[in-house]
């Protein structure tokens, strides 16, 4: 099955950290259902261009996460999510990118005003533009 | 981990092995090739790539150090026995196999490999569409190549050496070797060492990149970390500052000025160069990835200074 995941070679994060969290992405995402056989690491790996190395430590760290099984000989696995984990997830990814632009913005000096006026007008525009792309 | 374990994960082991020849040496090298996984061989034009191999295959005696191949000594005891478990294509075709068609270097190979697989033999030819037929010295360099891989795989060895195998493919049979290379690998336990200069080879094949240069080691590198760990910044500073300035910032590997007060760094500790030219007040303008071979470039210059 392929995976779609899109390395993008100029981050700073390293290759394994950028596949990992697009991974995790998809299955607490429901994209990749629970059940779902992943491709082998070699196959994965030359998909990617990665090396194996890094492919099997992705599957080990999702695996102790409690995101993939592995059953020997036969592949790894999507494993159960549960709702709440979901949840959490979909806040967590949120919460990472609003740190990322708050780190920005102090940096830069802006005032928590700033900051507010700034996410309302931002959240309005993209609002604006998702009603103008659902009705042609 | 216990003493086998250990064994087992190692292909090949050189311990100070040096090959001293009165034009080349090659070593000594110290290192350990991982068993399950695919090594690029990589470094200029005689640098001591072809003599590796033939060293690990007993066709160039060493004379110091110790290698093991499978967890045997290379060397002149058991070593018929040893070759049966390593698949090998060489730089350049063998001349006094000139005479023979494919189909009967394939028939001396089945009476020397005790696994020897004809099916696989004939899956592997049509695959590549090779001419089991002709006259090998008729074949084009790109179909011996294809001749060679299939006869090299045929008895699925536990070690494939493959030194160039690219050379002279047409661009749809070197997708169909990787493919096969990649086939060969999937298994888990069959490790491939590859010499080759082909970037988009090792970039989809390698785990781990091996840089001979003048036939000393430059390092054996896991793949993805060198590519993570290598950066390219252009910053932005007062022109005409000290080169040796640059130099000394962590990570640098090499500096110039590109252009009044722009300057190119290469840096092997991308996040710690980042930091360093935050604190001195540079600007970056740009962050990449480097390509294979300015990384070998700029480890060769590093190794040429220190001589």
């Amino acid at each position: 099955m392929w995976i779609p995941i899109q390395i993008d070679e100029n981050r700073p994060e390293p290759l394994y950290h950028q596949i990992e969290v697009q991974l995790r992405s998809l299955i607490l995402g429901g994209q990749l259902a629970e059940g779902t056989l992943l491709p082998s690491i070699r196959e994965f790996a030359s998909h990617l261009r990665c090396s194996a190395i890094t492919i099997r430590r992705v599957y080990q760290d999702l695996e102790t996460e409690g995101l993939l099984r592995t059953r020997q000989g036969t592949g790894t696995f999507v494993a159960g999510v549960d709702a709440d984990a979901r949840a959490g997830h979909r806040l967590e990814r949120v919460i990472e990118a609003f740190e990322r632009a708050v780190e920005t913005g102090l940096q830069l000096q802006c005032t928590i005003e700033e900051m507010e006026r700034i996410l309302r007008d931002v959240y309005e525009r993209q609002k604006a533009e998702s009603r103008k792309e659902e009705s042609p | 981990m216990n003493e086998g374990l250990i064994a087992q994960e190692t292909a090949i082991s050189l311990r100070g092995a040096a090959v001293r020849r009165r034009h080349f040496t090659l070593g000594p090298l110290t290192l350990d090739i991982p068993r399950g996984m695919v090594t690029a061989v990589v470094g200029p034009n005689g640098s001591g790539k072809s003599t590796l191999f033939r060293l690990l295959l007993q066709m160039e005696p060493y004379d110091e150090g110790e290698a093991k191949l499978l967890g045997e000594r290379v060397g002149p005891e058991g070593d018929e026995r040893r070759k049966t478990r390593v698949g090998f294509v060489a730089e350049l075709p063998h001349p006094y196999e000139n005479g023979l068609t494919a189909e009967e270097k394939a028939r001396f190979a089945s009476a020397w490999y005790p696994k020897w697989d004809w099916d696989r033999y004939r899956k592997l030819m049509r695959k590549f569409e090779a001419e089991g037929g002709t006259k090998l010295r008729k074949l084009s360099k790109g179909m011996r190549r294809k001749v060679e891989l299939a006869i090299a795989m045929a008895h699925d060895p536990e070690l494939l050496l493959l030194d160039e195998p690219s050379s002279g493919l047409d661009p749809f049979a070197w997708k169909t070797m990787l493919e096969e290379l990649h086939r060969y690998m999937e298994q888990g336990d069959r490790t491939l060492v590859i010499a080759t200069h082909i970037t988009e080879e090792i970039r989809r094949l390698a785990d781990y990149v091996l840089f001979l240069h003048r036939g000393r080691s430059l390092g054996l590198y896991e793949k993805d970390q060198l590519f993570d760990a290598w950066r390219v910044f252009a910053i932005q500073a007062a022109p005409g500052l000290d080169r040796a300035r640059l130099l000394a910032l962590p990570g640098v590997q090499g500096a110039a000025e590109a252009g009044p007060g722009i300057y190119r760094l290469e840096s092997d500790r991308a996040v710690e160069t980042e930091e360093a030219c935050a604190r001195e007040g540079y600007k970056q303008l740009s962050a990449q990835r480097m390509e294979l071979e300015d990384i070998l470039a700029c480890l060769v210059r590093k190794e040429e200074a220190g001589r």
